[in-house]
């Protein structure tokens, strides 16, 4: 009796350690996230480099550690200040992705929406010489309006014409990819960096040179929004009655139907909102973080929000935690190259492996469920077991009997 | 109109061939978004194999690139367990685990071909150089007008393609286990009362799909590129999946739409070179496919079927 106790330890430990159903929307994450961290260590092990120091040059290259030296004028706020200027568009791209995937849509055209949106802002309002307080904002309302056509799109070819929303994603994000790349060669070509003509820094979302403490930093404005579109969106889709219908389309449609719920209109609104926050994506990146678009080329930010949603459960603040990781990983990568030489891929690969993980949440919870189970039959059968053996024996007596009968 | 052949046929081939990939694992019931990825995890094991024996066969000898193909579908197949446990084994969403292993296939391979570089040859570069195939051309047949084309510096890797896909016609069509394959993809609780394993059954279609892919992989290694870099990742996986479903998940069909695609690039090429525009056109030709891709699928999605079980998790105990 005893040694089988002592043979469950680490199964009840770890059952222990994952929780209820509940606190698995944490725990497994965090579990795949464990795993991937340590084959990342594993892998800088082979490559002769110490993982300590490669996930501390992580940290440093995010201005959350700091460096051993800065060049004039730099800090580790100059740092912090560019990690959040990355930070903003994955946030709100991820957030895009949560909203499709609530609503049951797989929103696969990010990348395609943020360049759109980040396109028809830069031509209208980048080139143009409007007040930095009017074009701003104008940038932030041309691009959440572009982004949302560009999803509503993608929603009425899903309900009209009953196109799978991944087909016509990836059908529009090569659409919008050459074409705008034909445009801007042909119309805005920088011809000394072959991407588009930088636009004004009247109409930038990221402040450029701006000096706090003695350090030249960036401020990027968007970050203080997708803070905001976060809670937003949390409270629209756990708070909310459209909200509530939008997650009822998603996890049964056919229930939605019964229900009185217009399947139809929250497919719409879910893909025009995604589309949206995809915008606002592209704003803070083609408009934000860099200053230009380079033709022929869909940034990898929409395809790793799938990712970050992934991690993040879906759940908004989830969402602002898993990217805020993916981030550091992505952007420290380069500093773990240049300072240690660990390469660049290895943060990708890290990256990767954490998706791969992830995805193995079902199985994860269902091996959890069934090892629960049986703990807790164990259980009940060992306390039967020592209560005089009685209940056992006649549980083990009836099931005989009944096999007997059949 | 030699020239539009010519490009046509060897961009539409390969194509297919992955598409082919597809509607394998498609009609098994296994939505299938990692083409990208499975054709190029395929290709990479192919130029690795090309590059680590190098030195073994004579230079201009063309027995490498056979054996290049040949280790890309097994590559391809092993690289799409991946999937195929994600899905069928772990029970994830078959449209995220697709995501996942494509961008994991990028940053493996990415990764793989620079440590390579770095460990065995001592030079950092991400690609591994090879040669563009040699092409054939069959003299008494290429002066026949407009047919001619078909017969003009044909790549060999189109014949075995041809080939590869005549034999999975049969097996999808007129095989025992094509037949359940289908059934897989319609209704796999038929398939298991009748006394079959969803499962493995599902699992052989994956792979199946791996090895498809990882060929047309190679043959766009050889043909387009001439090289294997991640470059290779520039979405033909997904112009496949257009195809297929444009194709309506059969075989010929699908053959009639790459071809198509096929053709309307090359001829777009063809326009522009006579025209004599700025190459920035060129991005507007790119467009072509997937602008009738979605044209046709809003004219003909009426008629389009995919297979009724497709992305549904199977779960045995569920009906």
């Amino acid at each position: 009796m005893k040694r089988q106790t002592n043979g469950s330890r680490p199964v009840k430990l770890f059952l222990a350690v994952m929780g209820d159903e509940k606190r698995q929307n944490i725990s497994i994450p965090l579990f795949a996230i464990c795993l991937s961290l340590i084959a990342g260590a594993l892998l800088m092990v082979l490559l002769g480099k110490n993982p300590v120091d490669g996930y501390r040059s992580l940290l440093q290259g995010c201005g959350m550690l700091m460096k051993e030296k800065y060049a004039g004028g730099k800090g580790m706020l100059t740092d912090f200040m560019s990690y959040l200027d990355i930070w903003t568009p994955m946030i709100f791209a991820s957030l895009a992705v949560a909203v499709a995937y609530k609503a049951g849509l797989f929103n696969i055209g990010v990348s395609g929406q943020m360049l759109l949106g980040g396109f028809i802002a830069s031509v209208t309002v980048g080139y143009s010489d409007l007040p930095g307080i009017v074009a701003k904002p104008l940038v932030i309302l041309v691009c959440v309006v572009a982004g949302a056509l560009a999803g509503s799109l993608i929603g009425l070819l899903k309900y009209k014409f009953n196109i799978n929303e991944v087909v016509s994603a990836i059908m529009l994000n090569y659409i919008f990819q050459y074409v705008i790349s034909f445009f801007i060669l042909t119309f805005f070509v920088n011809p000394i960096t072959r991407q588009s003509e930088s636009v004004g820094e009247n109409a930038r979302l990221t402040l450029q040179n701006v000096e706090i403490g003695g350090m030249k930093t960036v401020v990027p404005l968007g970050f203080v929004l997708a803070l905001g579109a976060v809670a937003v969106t949390h409270y629209f889709i756990h708070h909310t009655r459209t909200g509530f219908e939008l997650k009822a389309v998603g996890a049964n449609p056919k229930a939605a139907v019964y229900a009185g719920i217009n399947v139809k209109k929250n497919i719409m609104l879910a893909m025009a909102l995604s589309g949206a926050l995809s915008g606002l994506a592209g704003a803070t990146y083609y408009l934000g973080y860099l200053s230009s678009i380079q033709p022929k080329t869909l940034v990898s930010t929409g395809f790793d929000a799938i990712a970050v949603c992934l991690l993040g459960n879906s759940n908004p603040v989830g969402i602002l935690a898993a990217s805020f990781l993916i981030t550091i990983i992505t952007k420290g990568g380069m500093y773990m190259n240049s300072s240690i030489g660990v390469p660049q891929e290895v943060s990708s690969l890290i990256t990767g492996l954490m998706l791969l993980f992830a995805a193995c949440g079902v199985y994860i919870r269902a091996r959890l469920a069934r090892a629960a189970d049986r703990q807790k039959q164990e259980e009940k059968s060992m306390a039967s077991a020592e209560d005089g053996s009685a209940p056992g024996q006649q549980a083990a007596e009836q099931t005989r009997q009944e096999e007997v009968q059949r | 109109m030699t020239d539009i052949i010519v490009n046509g046929m060897s961009f539409a081939l390969p194509l297919f061939i992955i598409a082919v990939g597809g509607i394998f694992s498609e009609r098994s019931g296994v939505t299938n978004l990692a083409l990208e990825g499975f054709l190029g995890a395929g290709a990479f094991i192919g130029a690795l194999f090309v590059v680590l024996t190098s030195g073994w066969f004579s230079p201009g000898s063309q027995v490498p690139m056979y054996l290049a193909m040949v280790f890309a579908m097994i590559g391809g197949a092993l690289y799409a367990v991946i999937h195929a446990v994600l899905c069928i084994k772990f029970k994830a969403n078959q449209v995220i685990s697709g995501v996942v292993v494509n961008i994991l296939a990028i940053a493996l391979t990415d990764f793989l071909t620079s440590q390579v570089n770095a460990g065995i040859f001592g030079q950092s570069s991400d690609k591994f150089v090879m040669t563009v195939s040699g092409r054939l051309t069959f003299q008494p047949l290429a002066n026949i007008p407009v047919i001619g084309g078909f017969f003009t510096n044909v790549y060999p890797f189109e014949f075995i393609i041809i080939i590869v896909a005549m034999i999975s016609w049969y097996v999808m069509y007129r095989s025992r286990f094509g037949l359940r394959l289908r059934a897989c993809g319609d209704n796999p609780y038929a398939v298991d009362a009748a006394g079959c394993n969803v499962g493995r059954l599902q699992f052989a279609a994956v792979m199946i799909s791996g090895a498809l892919s990882g060929l047309g992989g190679m043959c766009f290694a050889y043909s387009v590129f001439g090289n294997y870099s991640v470059s290779i990742y520039t979405g033909y996986g997904y112009l496949a999946i257009a195809a297929m479903i444009f194709g309506n998940w059969k075989i010929p069909f699908t053959l009639g739409a790459c071809l198509l695609f096929g053709f309307a690039r090359a001829a777009g090429y063809w326009l522009i070179q006579l025209m004599g525009l700025p190459g920035a056109y060129s991005d507007l030709i790119m467009t072509l496919p997937y602008v009738l891709t979605l044209l046709l699928l809003i004219f003909f999605s009426k008629n389009n079927r995919a297979p009724r079980a497709l992305g549904e998790i199977y779960d045995k105990g569920k009906r």
